[in-house]
């Protein structure tokens, strides 16, 4: 809200500028940034949980156009990547998707956030295929991954779960609309524990879950509390944000939501992460992503999930 | 200790010298409006030039040993009297100048002596704005702006384009202490600091202290701005106003009883979102609109000659309303200063002057708004009670002492938040801090012969954080004016000049500063919604010194001044925020803040010639801020976000006839620095940046001319109503600045493509205006 506050307070600023500014092209000087590996791994506790895996990728220099030829390359194939759940350690294998059936390759883009009809980049990560690992609330993960010489190492916990306990479907506010419904949740947020939350929704085909553009909260303005608030629908990358829709879910369909419990650094990493993406402009700061990866970029979180499929009604 | 002692020696050592000696005091006022005069200089034209300015309540006392001397008085751009007087008793006498520009030999020698100062004064890096000279210059769309005016002076640099914040020898712009009245302004900006707060018509006087600043003034690093309102007319009614593109003013003055009271009431109001209406309503976002308004007054009331009242206002607010009927959503931001003085100006006798000051300020920003059941507010501000008592205490002609002290009792209250939804309801518990800050100063500008002469002064500043307050780090409960902690800081202040010769001098100085207010920005500027703070016991105070020297002389007959100072600074517990920061609302800033220190260093050039058809200046900064934090990049020094290394500025005046006149300015500043893009890493498919070393690139660099004409149809015309006309352009060969560079990524991670563009936004390209302004009188 304070966010929309700042940007809508540019709003006289526009009204004397907006005619009269103009753009130049921008080439920044080339520098000489180290290529620094990235890890995105999730290790998920509850119904309908993925299993554990792990991406690591490079990152890439500044470059107005990176094409398909980049992108392959992105990803590291010959790590070995190892997770200890502080009884055993468990390495993962390296499954590249457009090694498997169809069938398969397409639910493992779905449940990466891909289309599979579209999805033309051969993604390759390390997956505890054979569930090995002792998955449990209050369980710590440490994770290490060697590329060669390199080893990079992170930590991650599984907290408790705080489930949604019940929901209801509302009018938008504003003028009567038939189309559209706002969605209320209501937890019983545990008291005296900070409580992290990060959610995703499906969007118009009800199979691929999107995070929203700011999807992590804590629990700081209803700590202990049984709070109900409006959960705003996610939507495709890269759509345009229409402000009479934002957040509303369409009467008729049906719409899947992941709900997830975070550490204070895995809520980090997303916190700076969503807030580095909104930033930009001579008014605000840049954002440094933190990082809990001792070595490279990027994250190794825990999450204890629960999964909801919901219809919302027609009028 | 040792200070003081010296400070008390020095006294003690300048009394005998005041023996057999007689005392001539008054106050020195405009004859046609009886507003008093600050700065006006009263000298005894027999001895060397020897003599006193008024202070800034036109009061002047100067001591003579007994006989007959010549004084004159003068003040730039006003006709000089002289009168023959005999120093055989005390005496009491007010002198009235007539504002006068004809070129005859008293009011050149009134620009001498003015000009003189460059090489006389024992200040440095002091400079006095006249409101007129200002009104002269090119303005963007019309709006005359005393602070983007100062910075167009070596050693100040602006925030960006346009913006009125300013930055005073490598400073923070929370290191600036800004009086209006001697009201603190805690935000001078409106509309994200694109314009002042202080309107022009309001304003009698304004004078930057940069350099070494004087003893009187506290609890900032850097400089002071210290701006006078005008007193209003005790002779006539009058009105004046001006009608601009983007905002009109009007301005009332005249006496409630003529010679004892006084009134001004100064107003402007902007009406660009008005005007903008037609369009708004008709888009989704009916109902929103923007502006904002500034309000002055004053009041005066002259008892007898030695006493005077006078009670000053102001209260200016900037209103957004952002409103989305169609989901039923809106929300209202307005924020602002308020401020009140009330000063009693005594008379003890005709060596010691007084003034008891009470003065209360506030400062507020509101965000409030809601859909439907869903209510959320914000809230954050400072208020101030502060009390104050000067004394000038004239001993001579080569003594002028100044001691006094200052209580401030202030209420600093960071981002609370609260919102319902229906019957529930949810706030952050913060609570707002309180403090005592009180300032106990004694200087001497003394005067040891024709050459020497040194303003050695003492500060001594306690700050305590006071309770209600329950401590952070042993829950310690404190009530109300309980002291939590304590912090005292003891802060000399020495400049010098030695006279080289009769036309130039060296000047030098250290200056030793505390503060214990801070303004911290997590954006490339200023903006109403950062949040000031007070030292805690979490948060230490900002620490300073700053060392300058230079060298002064005037050249043909004092047309021109020239100077050269370089200054070194030292800057300790400088506060920031890590570059991970994120805003949030459930955390107070003073936990999320990170220290670390600061130096700058730096040498002015400037040249500037005040009499003749053709006035200005040219002023040429070469300079290196820098700061270095442990949380950010582990400790590395590197260059602040204001850091400017070459800074040239061309201010040029020329009058043409009665009719016309030409105001230009030319500015050239290095690119702004800014943290470049490195690459970039996905993470569920999205692409994220990731960035180099802080501040390590810069942006083309800045430069632009702009131009105003000044049009009085009728100058000599003998009606009330004078009218004129000032027709401006703003970077007049179109000069695109880059403002900021802004990316637009478009990324297909399933197709396996993207791409980046960037580019520089320019603010303000050519921009022409046009303003009436009007006198009635």
């Amino acid at each position: 809200m304070y966010k929309i506050a700042q940007q809508f307070s540019l709003l006289a600023l526009v009204l004397i500028s907006v005619l009269t500014s103009c753009e130049t092209p921008y080439v920044p000087p080339t520098t000489d940034a180290d290529q620094q590996y990235v890890v995105e791994g999730f290790i998920e506790e509850g119904e309908g949980s993925l299993p554990t895996y792990v991406m690591v990728t490079k990152s890439i220099p500044y470059l107005s156009t990176i094409g398909p030829d980049v992108f392959a390359n992105l990803f590291v194939k010959d790590a070995a990547v190892v997770v200890n759940d502080g009884d055993k350690s468990v390495q993962l294998t390296k499954l590249c998707l457009n090694d498997l059936p169809d069938e398969l390759r397409k639910a493992a883009l779905q449940n990466l956030g891909l289309n599979p009809d579209s999805t033309v980049l051969d993604i390759c990560l390390y997956v505890d295929l054979l569930n090995q690992i002792n998955k449990k609330q209050g369980g710590k993960y440490d994770l290490t991954v060697t590329i060669g010489q390199q080893i990079l190492t992170a930590s991650t916990t599984i907290p408790k779960h705080v489930p949604i306990t019940s929901h209801r479907w509302d009018e938008p506010p504003g003028e009567p609309n038939d189309t559209f419904a706002r969605l209320w949740i209501t937890i019983n947020d545990n008291a005296g524990l900070k409580d992290y939350y990060r959610y995703m929704t499906t969007d118009k085909d009800n199979r691929t879950l999107f995070a929203p553009p700011q999807s992590v909260n804590d629990d700081s303005f209803f700590d202990g509390k049984n709070f109900e608030f409006p959960l705003n629908k996610a939507t495709q990358r890269d759509t345009v944000t229409n402000f009479d829709t934002f957040g509303l879910y369409m009467r008729g369909d049906s719409v899947s939501i992941k709900w997830m419990n975070l550490d204070a650094e895995h809520f980090g990493f997303w916190q700076t992460r969503d807030a580095s993406a909104t930033r930009g402009g001579p008014f605000s700061s840049y954002i440094r992503i933190k990082s809990n990866i001792k070595g490279g970029l990027g994250i190794w979180g825990g999450y204890s999930v629960s999964n909801y499929k919901l219809y919302c009604p027609t009028k | 200790m040792r200070f003081f002692t010296f400070l008390l020696f020095l006294l003690t050592a300048s009394i005998g010298q005041a023996q057999n000696s007689y005392t001539l005091s008054g106050y020195i006022k405009d004859g046609k409006t009886g507003e008093t005069l600050i700065g006006a200089n009263v000298y005894n034209v027999m001895n060397n030039g020897e003599g006193t300015t008024t202070n800034n309540y036109g009061f002047y006392s100067i001591t003579l040993k007994e006989g007959t001397y010549k004084i004159v008085y003068n003040y730039l751009g006003y006709q000089d009297q002289a009168f023959e007087i005999k120093f055989d008793k005390d005496i009491n006498l007010n002198v009235d100048l007539t504002e006068g520009i004809e070129l005859t030999e008293v009011v050149v020698s009134a620009e001498k002596e003015e000009r003189a100062k460059n090489v006389e004064g024992t200040q440095m890096g002091t400079v006095s704005l006249p409101v007129e000279n200002v009104k002269k210059l090119p303005a963007l769309f019309g709006e005359v702006d005393i602070l983007k005016t100062l910075q167009l002076l070596p050693g100040v640099r602006g925030g960006g384009e346009g913006t009125s914040g300013f930055y005073v020898r490598g400073g923070g712009p929370d290191q600036n202490l800004i009086l209006l009245d001697e009201a603190v302004v805690y935000n001078s900006g409106h509309l994200l600091g694109f314009f002042s707060v202080f309107n022009s018509d309001a304003i009698k006087n304004t004078t930057l202290i940069k350099g070494g600043m004087p003893a009187n003034f506290g609890g900032r690093l850097s400089s002071v701005l210290d701006i006078q309102m005008k007193d209003g007319n005790m002779k006539e009614y009058s009105a004046e106003g001006g009608i601009g593109l983007i905002s009109s003013r009007l301005t009332l003055q005249g006496p409630i009883v003529k010679n004892k009271t006084s009134f001004i009431v100064s107003g402007r109001r902007t009406y660009i979102g008005d005007l903008l209406q037609g369009a708004i309503s008709k888009s989704s976002f009916s109902g929103s609109n923007y502006y904002f308004y500034d309000l002055n007054a004053k009041i005066n009331h002259k008892f007898s000659d030695k006493d005077r009242l006078f009670f000053s206002a102001y209260f200016g607010r900037d209103v957004l309303k952002f409103a989305q009927p169609k989901r039923d959503f809106e929300f209202n931001l307005p924020y602002g200063n308020k401020t009140a003085t009330l000063r009693w100006n005594h008379v003890f006798n005709n060596k010691l002057f007084f003034n008891l000051s009470a003065i209360y300020n506030d400062y507020e920003f509101q965000f409030g708004g809601g859909q439907e059941d869903f209510k959320f507010k914000l809230f954050s501000g400072v208020k101030d009670w502060n009390l104050k008592l000067d004394f000038d205490y004239y001993l001579g002609t080569k003594h002028n002492i100044k001691y006094g002290a200052n209580y401030t009792y202030h209420t600093l209250t960071p981002n609370t938040a609260s919102a319902t939804n229906g019957d529930v309801e949810f706030n952050t518990t913060f609570k707002p801090k309180y403090a005592n800050e009180i300032g106990i100063y004694l200087l001497d500008d003394i005067k040891f012969n024709d050459k020497f002469g040194v303003n050695v002064g003492g500060r001594l500043a306690i700050f305590s954080q006071v309770g209600p307050y329950t401590s952070k780090l042993d829950g310690t409960v404190y009530g109300t004016f309980s002291p939590a902690i304590t912090y005292t800081g003891i802060e000399p202040r020495v400049s010098f000049r030695y006279k080289s010769s009769e036309t130039s001098s060296i000047k030098g100085g250290v200056t030793v500063t505390n503060q214990f207010l801070h303004l911290v920005s997590n954006s490339g500027s200023t903006l109403p919604t950062d949040v000031w703070v007070p030292s805690t016991e979490i948060v230490k105070p900002q620490k300073g010194v700053q060392y300058a020297v230079g060298f002064f002389k005037n050249f043909s007959n004092d047309d021109y001044e020239t100077s050269v100072e370089i200054y070194y600074r030292d800057l300790k517990n400088q506060i920031d925020y890590a570059d991970d920061y994120v805003d949030d609302f459930s955390k107070e800033v003073e936990d999320a803040f990170v220290y670390g220190k600061g130096r700058a260093y730096g040498a002015e050039f400037f040249v500037k010639k005040s009499t003749g058809k053709l006035n200005g200046w040219v002023g040429y900064t070469l300079s290196r801020t820098e700061r270095a934090f442990d949380r950010i990049e582990n400790g590395r020094w590197y260059p602040a976000v204001y850091d400017r290394t070459h800074d040239v500025s061309v201010v040029a005046n020329y009058k043409l006839s009665k009719r016309w006149e030409i105001g230009a300015i030319f500015v050239y500043g290095t690119g702004k620095l800014f943290t470049p893009i490195n690459g970039f890493f996905f993470t569920e498919q999205k692409l994220n940046l990731f960035y180099g070393p802080r501040n390590s690139q810069r942006l083309d660099a800045y430069h632009r001319a702009d131009i105003s004409i000044n049009y009085t149809p009728n100058p000599d015309s003998k009606k009330k109503w004078k009218g004129s006309w000032n027709f401006s352009v703003y970077n007049i060969y179109n000069r695109k600045n880059p403002f900021f560079i802004n990316y637009d990524v478009e990324t297909d991670f399933e197709k396996g493509t993207n791409t980046i563009e960037g580019s520089k936004i320019t603010l303000f390209p050519l921009i022409p205006s046009i303003t009436y302004n009007f006198k009635f009188n």
